[in-house]
């Protein structure tokens, strides 16, 4: 019973105007039920509150005046356009107009239309590509965490997809330069990072690079890629390895041949 | 006929010897072996899934040194033969601790191998189709031959050889040395993509190569070569800083 609740039933039911059959119905179902019982409840406050109201008559001013204010009105403009059919013989060339009019305007709005979804359309495919490459940066990422060197290599070598990498790719790419055990991932991580060297966050982490990294291939790659661009923030640590013992001694003749160019 | 038992008798009741020497463990669950030596290390393949370290046959210990273990940068001996071995993880780390005497190590085909010469010893690997790096960090030469897996190799004054199988993976290949020289053999029919490059050597090779074309221009420059064979395939770096490149047939 309770489901059925009598809910559109009741303005009917308070104005009187439902069928006796009906009217039982709804006087059944509210002696049980209490959410229907509230709901009349309110609704016979709401009917009250309305009867209640009293109805504002404008005062006898008012209405002379606004009586004043129509006349005026209807005598300012007299002269009534006729709507009715004026010239009953249209032409047949009007006719021909009118037809060609509508066909033009058919025309134009599918032209329109069309339009409008192709762009749609350029918009989804932009969408679409914008998705393949957020799938390509997730798969590059997963890739460079991979316990597989050759796998991780494969993560950089994506870089190739990205005319314009975000931060997140420079970063990982920078922690591989900086962090990878392996030396091929090293190397790798330098060429791809190498071909974004003008950016801020690759320079900075290959002159951090230069002060940890030990394999004189990598080293090599480097200080080129830096003297190319005149980073004068290398010089220090340039210096640095000509000092240390270890360092290789092609890698202190790159560094002496480069460090005159940006000084 | 006789001898041919006695002979089987006897290389049976020395191989029966030497086992007793050696050093074997399950290989179950592990997926990386990662191996590392300041001397030579040879892999080879075996069909049991377990890691087998034959000690060479110097391997015995002194008069003097009987009773004490040996102990060394990595951790202390635990298998008698001269190494450390530790799970750590899915990776089985084998260290050997003797400065001066390589061994051989056998494992399954399918491992996937990392070998590590940390100071002059020469790395060997025959016969993998697991994945395999190897990494000479200072004076040995790495030599792997017959595989096919995805190889990472790195040497800083010796040279590395590689004598590929068929390749048929789609993982890189990266090859780089520092002063040695870089000596790869592939089948004729590898698809590949690859990237050749020495800054102050020379390349080699006897494949014809599709050179990438720039506004219908060759790229002749001798310091990287960007080529494809046989269509394009998996990608093939070689690199050297000082040191010339051979790619053969």
């Amino acid at each position: 019973m309770e489901k059925n609740h009598v809910s559109n039933l009741l303005p009917g039911y308070l104005d009187n105007t439902l069928s006796e059959e009906a009217t039982k119905k709804v006087e059944e179902h509210v002696s049980n039920c209490i959410q229907c019982k509230l709901e009349l409840d309110e609704m016979k406050i709401l009917f009250k509150a309305f009867e209640e109201e009293k109805l504002t008559v404008p005062t006898k001013r008012l209405t002379a005046n606004f009586e004043a204010a129509l006349a005026e009105e209807k005598s300012a403009t007299s002269k009534v356009v006729s709507i009715g059919p004026v010239n009953k013989k249209s032409s047949w060339a009007s006719n021909v107009f009118k037809i060609a009019a509508s066909i033009a305007l058919l025309v134009a709005s599918f032209q329109m239309g069309r339009i409008l979804q192709d762009k749609s359309f350029d918009q989804d495919l932009a969408l679409l590509k914008d998705e393949s490459l957020q799938l390509k940066q997730t798969a590059m990422l997963s890739l460079m965490e991979n316990q597989s060197a050759s796998k991780r290599i494969q993560g950089v070598s994506f870089i190739e997809e990205f005319t314009n990498p975000d931060e997140a790719i420079v970063k990982a790419l920078g922690n591989r330069l900086l962090y990878d055990e392996n030396d091929n991932v090293r190397l790798n991580a330098f060429e791809a990072l190498s071909r974004f060297v003008t950016s801020e966050n690759v320079k900075q982490v290959f002159i951090e690079a230069l002060e940890v990294e030990k394999n004189p291939s990598i080293q090599i790659g480097i200080i080129q890629a830096l003297i190319k661009i005149q980073e004068k923030k290398a010089i220090a640590p340039m210096q640095k390895l000509l000092e240390q013992e270890d360092t290789q001694p092609f890698v202190k003749n790159e560094i002496n041949l480069g460090l005159p160019k940006i000084m | 006929m006789k001898h041919f038992v006695l002979f089987l008798m006897a290389s049976i009741s020395t191989s029966v010897a030497i086992a007793q020497t050696d050093y074997s463990k399950s290989l179950s669950g592990i997926e990386w072996v990662k191996i590392e030596s300041k001397s030579d290390i040879t892999l080879k393949t075996s069909s049991s899934n377990e890691l087998l370290i034959k000690g060479s046959r110097h391997s015995k210990t002194t008069e003097k040194a009987k009773g004490l273990r040996l102990v060394g940068e990595g951790g202390s001996d635990n298998t008698e033969v001269g190494f450390y071995v530790i799970q750590d993880g899915n990776s089985l780390i084998v260290k050997n601790l003797r400065k001066s005497e390589g061994a051989t190590i056998y494992l399954p085909k399918t491992q996937n191998v990392s070998v590590k010469s940390t100071w002059s010893g020469d790395i060997e690997i025959d016969g993998f189709s697991g994945e395999i790096e190897a990494d000479a960090q200072l004076n040995g030469s790495i030599e792997i031959i017959n595989v096919n897996g995805p190889v990472t190799a790195n040497a800083l004054n010796g040279e590395i050889t590689v004598e590929f199988g068929k390749v048929k993976q789609d993982s890189p290949i990266s090859i780089y040395t520092t002063n040695g020289e870089v000596d790869v053999t592939l089948p004729s029919d590898t698809p590949a993509n690859l990237t050749l490059g020495t800054t102050n050597g020379d390349i080699y090779t006897n494949f014809e190569f599709k050179r990438e074309e720039k506004d219908g221009l060759k790229s002749i420059s001798g310091r990287k070569v960007k080529a494809t064979i046989n269509n394009g395939g998996v990608n093939i770096s070689l690199k050297s800083t000082n040191g010339n490149i051979y790619l053969r047939k």
